[in-house]
Formats: C-alpha cells, sequence, structure tokens
C-alpha cells in the first residue's frame, strides 16, 4: 500500500544518524559476504586452474578399467601414443592439446643401493603444452625440458637428496628399472638434471623421464597409459568430455579433472562451507542491528503509535509500517554492501592477488570475481532477513493498547 | 436517541499487586450537539473515562452504547473501525505524526481507510481553511507553534465528521490568547457545523463556555449525569 510505504520511507529517514550507523553494518556486512565470495570464487579458479594447467590437464583418456585398477599402475590398459590417435582427439571441438603420459613404478639403482620411485614419463614439447604450469616446478631442470639430454630425468628434492647422499658412495650413473609391460626387469641409464618443487599428497617420491626413455624401458613403444587433454576454456569441459567419449567408444573411459583429482573437489566444498560459516555468522550480526534499530524505534514511538491507533490504524497496519521500515533498511543496506563489495572484488580482479597455496612453493595469481546472481541473492537474503529480525519490534509495536501507548507506553 | 449512552460503566486494573477501581459505576448521557466538559480532580477518572467513550480503553463492567450500538464487548480491531469513523481526538500534547506535512496530517484518517483523490484533497484544504491554517499547508508539525499544531490536530479530528470529538486537556499545553482562538473555534464548529464536543479539563475558560460540566470525583459522577438535569442546573447558575 502507497501510504504505508511512503510513511516508512519517512520514518527511515527521519532518524538520519540511527539510519546510517544500521545502514554501516549492513554495509560492512554485505560488503564483506560479498568479498569472501569473490576472493573464494578467486581462488577456486585458480586452484583448478592450477590442477588443470599444472597437473591433470582438464581431461584424460585411459583404457576402459585403468582409473579402477590404478594403484597398481597397470601397463597393459594402455592407450596409443601416436600423432593419428592425437588428431582424431584434436578434431573434436575446444580441445587445443593431447599430451601423453605412462605412470609407472620404479627403482632408482645407485652402485648396491635401490630405491623406490613413483615414475611420470612425458613428452616434454606436449606436456607442457596441456600443463604449462608444470614447467614452473621443474627446477634447473632445463636439459629436461628442451631434450638437449636424451635420458634426463628430474625428481623430488627429498628423493634427490636421498639420491646425491648415495651418489657420493658410487662412481656408477644413475639407472632406473621397472618391470617391463611382460613382467620383465628391465633398466636404462638416466642423468639427474634437475628437482621438481613439488609437495602435494602422493607427489614426495616422484620421477620424471621422457616418455621415449619410458617407452623403450617398458616395451610400449608407441603407446602411453594416459593421455592429458586440454581445453580453450573450462566451462566447456562437459561437453567436450561427452563428444570425446562419443568419438573414442566403449573401449576407451574419458575422465574429467573432477574425477582424477578428487581431493580438490573436496578441499573445495570444505572451503564453501567455511564460506557459508562465515557469511551466516556476519548475517546473524547485522540482522541483530537491525532487530535493534526496530526495537528501540518502537519504543521511542509509542506515542506515536498510539496516536495510529487512536485514529483508526488497525494492528496488522502497525505491523506492516515497521516491517516496511525493516525492509527498506534491509534491501538499501544490502544495495549499498553488495556494491561496495563488488567495487572491492572488481579492483582486486583488475589487480589480481598473489598467493601461495598451502603445500606449494610455486606462487599464483588469482583474479576475485562475483557472479551477478550472487549479488542479487545477498541483497535479497539482507531484505528477507531485516524483515524477520523486524518480526518482533513490529509484533510488540502492535499489541500496545491504545491507552497505554498514547501515555508513552 | 442519544448520542453517548454509560450505564454502570465500571474501570477497574491492576497496579502491581492492587486493583485500582477507577470508574465505579458511571451512568452519562450525551445527547448530538452538545458542548460537554467533565471535570475533576487528578486522578478522579476523568481520563479514564474518555478513553472508554473514546474506544481507546474498554470498560471492565457496564454498557456504553454509541449511536445506539452496543460496542462495550468490541476488540480492539473493530473499535479501530469505530474510532475512526465515528470519533475524533484532540490530545493534550497534538500527537500529530512527525513526519507526515499539515495536509497529510489531516488526511490521514481518511488515506488509512482507502480515501484519496481530489474530493479528499478539497475537503482537507475545507477543513484547514475552517481552522485557520492554510499559509502552512505544506509545514511539518515541528515548524508549527503550539496552537497551530493544536489547530492541525482538530482539522485531523474533523476531517472524518465523526460524530464525537473528544478532547483531553486540549489548551493545557497553550498559551492563554492561543487558548481563547482555540476554544473560540471549537466553539464555532459547535455552533455552525452541530459538531459535538467532549473535553475534560482544568482550564477555567474552557469551563466558562462549556454548555454542560459533568462533575467527577473519585470514579463516581456526582454532578451533571444527564444532560436534561444539566440544563436546568446551568440554567440556575445563569439566573444567579
Amino acid at each position: 500500500m502507497f501510504n504505508l510505504a511512503r510513511l516508512a520511507l519517512r520514518n527511515v529517514l527521519r532518524n538520519r544518524r540511527r539510519t546510517l550507523i544500521t545502514l554501516a553494518a549492513l554495509l560492512i556486512g554485505v560488503g564483506v559476504m560479498v568479498s569472501i565470495r569473490g576472493l573464494m570464487n578467486g581462488f577456486q579458479r585458480s586452484m583448478v586452474e592450477g590442477v588443470v594447467t599444472g597437473q591433470t590437464g582438464a581431461l584424460q583418456v585411459h583404457k576402459k578399467g585403468y582409473l579402477k585398477n590404478v594403484l597398481a599402475s597397470p601397463l597393459t590398459l594402455d592407450v596409443p601414443a601416436t600423432p593419428e590417435f592425437y588428431s582424431k582427439i584434436k578434431a573434436i571441438p575446444h580441445v587445443t592439446a593431447v599430451a601423453p603420459r605412462i605412470m609407472f613404478a620404479g627403482m632408482v639403482n645407485l652402485g648396491d643401493e635401490t630405491i623406490f620411485i613413483t615414475m611420470q614419463a612425458v613428452d616434454p614439447a606436449l606436456e607442457f603444452k596441456v600443463c604449462p604450469l608444470r614447467k614452473a616446478t621443474i627446477v634447473d631442470g632445463g636439459k629436461f625440458k628442451d631434450g638437449g639430454v636424451p635420458d634426463a630425468m628430474v625428481v623430488t628434492t627429498e628423493m634427490d637428496k636421498a639420491l646425491k647422499a648415495k651418489a657420493a658412495l658410487t662412481k656408477d650413473p644413475p639407472a632406473l628399472l621397472a618391470p617391463d609391460k611382460e613382467g620383465q626387469l628391465s633398466g636404462e641409464n638416466v642423468s639427474l638434471v634437475g628437482t621438481l618443487a613439488l609437495n602435494g599428497p602422493g607427489e614426495r617420491k616422484l620421477g620424471l623421464v621422457r616418455i621415449d626413455v619410458a617407452q623403450r624401458l617398458l616395451k610400449m613403444e608407441g603407446r602411453a597409459t594416459e593421455l592429458l587433454i586440454a581445453v580453450d576454456n573450462i566451462d566447456e569441459i562437459p561437453k567436450v568430455k561427452a563428444a570425446l567419449q562419443a568419438a573414442l567408444g566403449p573401449e576407451y573411459e574419458v575422465s574429467s579433472w573432477e574425477e582424477i583429482a578428487k581431493f580438490v573437489v573436496d578441499a573445495r566444498s570444505r572451503q564453501e562451507v567455511i564460506v557459508k560459516v562465515v557469511a551466516a555468522v556476519f548475517l546473524l550480526l547485522m540482522l541483530l542491528g537491525v532487530a535493534n534499530t526496530m526495537l528501540m524505534s518502537v519504543l521511542e514511538r509509542t506515542r506515536e503509535i498510539g496516536t495510529m491507533m487512536a485514529v483508526g490504524v488497525r494492528r496488522s497496519k502497525i505491523v506492516a509500517l515497521f516491517l516496511y521500515e525493516a525492509a527498506l533498511i534491509g534491501a538499501l543496506g544490502g544495495v549499498l554492501g553488495a556494491t561496495v563489495g563488488a567495487l572491492v572484488t572488481a579492483w582486486l580482479n583488475l589487480r589480481g592477488l598473489e598467493v601461495t597455496a598451502p603445500g606449494s612453493n610455486v606462487p599464483f595469481i588469482m583474479h576475485p570475481y562475483v557472479e551477478p546472481s550472487y549479488i542479487v541473492q545477498v541483497v535479497a537474503i539482507a531484505a528477507t532477513g531485516a524483515l524477520l529480525f523486524a518480526l518482533y519490534p513490529a509484533w510488540r509495536a502492535s499489541r500496545l493498547r491504545p491507552v497505554e501507548a498514547l501515555a508513552g507506553g | 436517541m442519544s448520542l453517548v449512552s454509560l450505564k454502570g460503566v465500571k474501570k477497574s486494573y491492576q497496579l502491581g499487586k492492587t486493583e485500582v477501581v477507577a470508574l465505579k459505576g458511571v451512568d452519562l448521557v450525551i445527547e448530538k450537539g452538545e458542548f460537554t466538559v467533565v471535570m475533576g480532580p487528578s486522578g478522579s477518572g476523568k481520563t479514564t473515562l474518555l478513553n472508554i467513550i473514546g474506544c481507546l480503553d474498554r470498560a471492565s463492567e457496564g454498557s456504553y452504547r454509541l449511536d445506539g450500538e452496543e460496542i462495550g464487548h468490541r476488540d480492539f480491531n473493530d473499535l479501530a473501525e469505530v474510532r475512526n469513523r465515528k470519533i475524533g481526538f484532540i490530545f493534550q500534547n497534538f500527537n500529530l505524526i512527525p513526519v507526515l506535512n499539515v495536509i497529510e496530517n489531516i488526511e490521514f484518517p481518511c488515506v488509512i481507510r482507502g480515501e484519496g483523490g481530489k474530493e479528499l484533497r478539497d475537503r482537507v484544504l475545507a477543513v484547514a481553511r475552517d481552522v485557520g491554517l492554510e499559509p502552512h499547508l505544506k509545514h511539518k508539525p515541528d515548524e508549527l507553534s503550539g496552537g497551530q499544531r493544536q489547530r492541525v490536530a482538530i482539522a485531523r479530528a474533523l476531517i472524518t465528521q465523526p460524530q464525537l470529538v473528544l478532547a483531553d486537556e486540549p489548551t493545557a499545553n497553550l498559551d492563554s490568547a492561543t487558548s481563547d482562538q482555540i476554544i473560540d473555534l471549537m466553539l464555532a464548529l459547535n455552533r455552525d457545523k452541530g459538531v459535538t464536543f467532549l473535553f475534560s479539563t482544568h482550564d477555567p475558560r474552557v469551563m466558562e463556555h462549556a454548555r454542560r460540566v459533568v462533575r467527577i470525583h473519585d470514579g463516581a459522577i456526582v454532578d451533571g449525569t444527564d444532560s436534561a438535569a444539566a440544563d436546568v442546573a446551568r440554567m440556575h447558575a445563569s439566573a444567579h
């Protein structure tokens, strides 16, 4: 009803200082909610991009059944690693690059000592197209990256330390040993040319060799255990996945990064819980502020409520008036807070924030952002919440008896 | 048919653990067009009486007929309707709505029952003219003097064309010159437009002009219960 809404607006503007303080509470609360959401979005997108462009690729192709037996690193469940097969994959829209990998369990032999190691064999030229961030994890490994040393190998810092200690005791070059595809143990000499700066789960005892070395060692010429696929837009992953699965047939399984890097999905849902709890706490605090303002307003305006009742305003309209006032403050504070939050987020987005994820020493730049739908949602929550928290003060106002209210309560 | 008819009206309320009896069985009849003053010392029950007649409070016992209709048992929301349609209020503290200007304060009782438009605006302007508020129509209450505020309250009480206007100490917060103007205004409205007024007051000037005085003491009417008797009493008084 127009009259009540207009009256409510004037009442809101009437005690300017108090309205401003309440608006400030809402502004900070909603602003923080939006900014935290923006930071978290940016962080999660960086995390996803980090995983996609640094570890898993957007999608992976395996032989059917490979992922179920992944712990045994079954070399028999392999896929073609040939330009023809890559072409077939690259024909799918949005696919930009394909890189082969062989994952296998090996040993590094130095003199009399042997150390177990998880190995990844990659084609550096292709690998860094799919996972460009990976390049930065290889320290002093120029010879590995550019292919200058054909038998180059890089290992994690922890492995490197252990191997260097053993190397001091022998003059023999290190050899990489592994059971080949048929189960026969075979070996190849390798040169340690650098280290891998990785600390993630399952990454501590890891080594990289060139794929041709591994193919020789494992008798897997022209084969790989997995193919990594890069796409031009991570939002297209589900579409590409379906198209690729259809093109390759049931003999192969196509998985998205989410199915491979489950720990990222888990981390993301844990972060979501934290963000929601923080947002709820801020929301509760600011809404209590609104409730307090409304209660004060009812107490101060007791005589006025009595006057309104005396001239014939019904109880339901007294409730409606105070609810209008609260919703106005809620909506106005929500809009202001969301605007400030969105501006801060936009500024951080342009500027970029350098962050180092826990467990990694490779910093990345994240760009916070918020979806417009979240902003609309937050403003709606602030207004509705203010309305709900004003129910009690409004009800109290309406329960006053006219004669008591006129006497000032 | 009398406008107001109270029979055996009692009002008691709890004050802590003690029961306070404010009205001890009041019988009172007010006819249309009267200009009546209720007088009595503080705590005598005159405000309680006005509150019950104004439907701001309900009697604990007894019957209250307004314009022939028994309304003593109605609930507060029903009474809101009665207050809006049949009764106008003028308060000692004016009780205007601070965020509304003069026009909006005057039209407020009509607007809340859904009236609007040019017809209402014309009525508001006519009432404002009657009470002498024409130069101040856009002013907010805090921009008006006490007398002007009370004129707004009178206009607000009259806009609904009520059958009864209740005025609780309407001149208590006004200086004597302003009081006189306000009393003259109400007398003129009574005389020219037939508006029924019921006052509670200590102000001797209001009493001077009253056509009937009801005296209340300790919750009971001691003089002036029914209007015919009052007229006789007044005639005697003026003859002496």
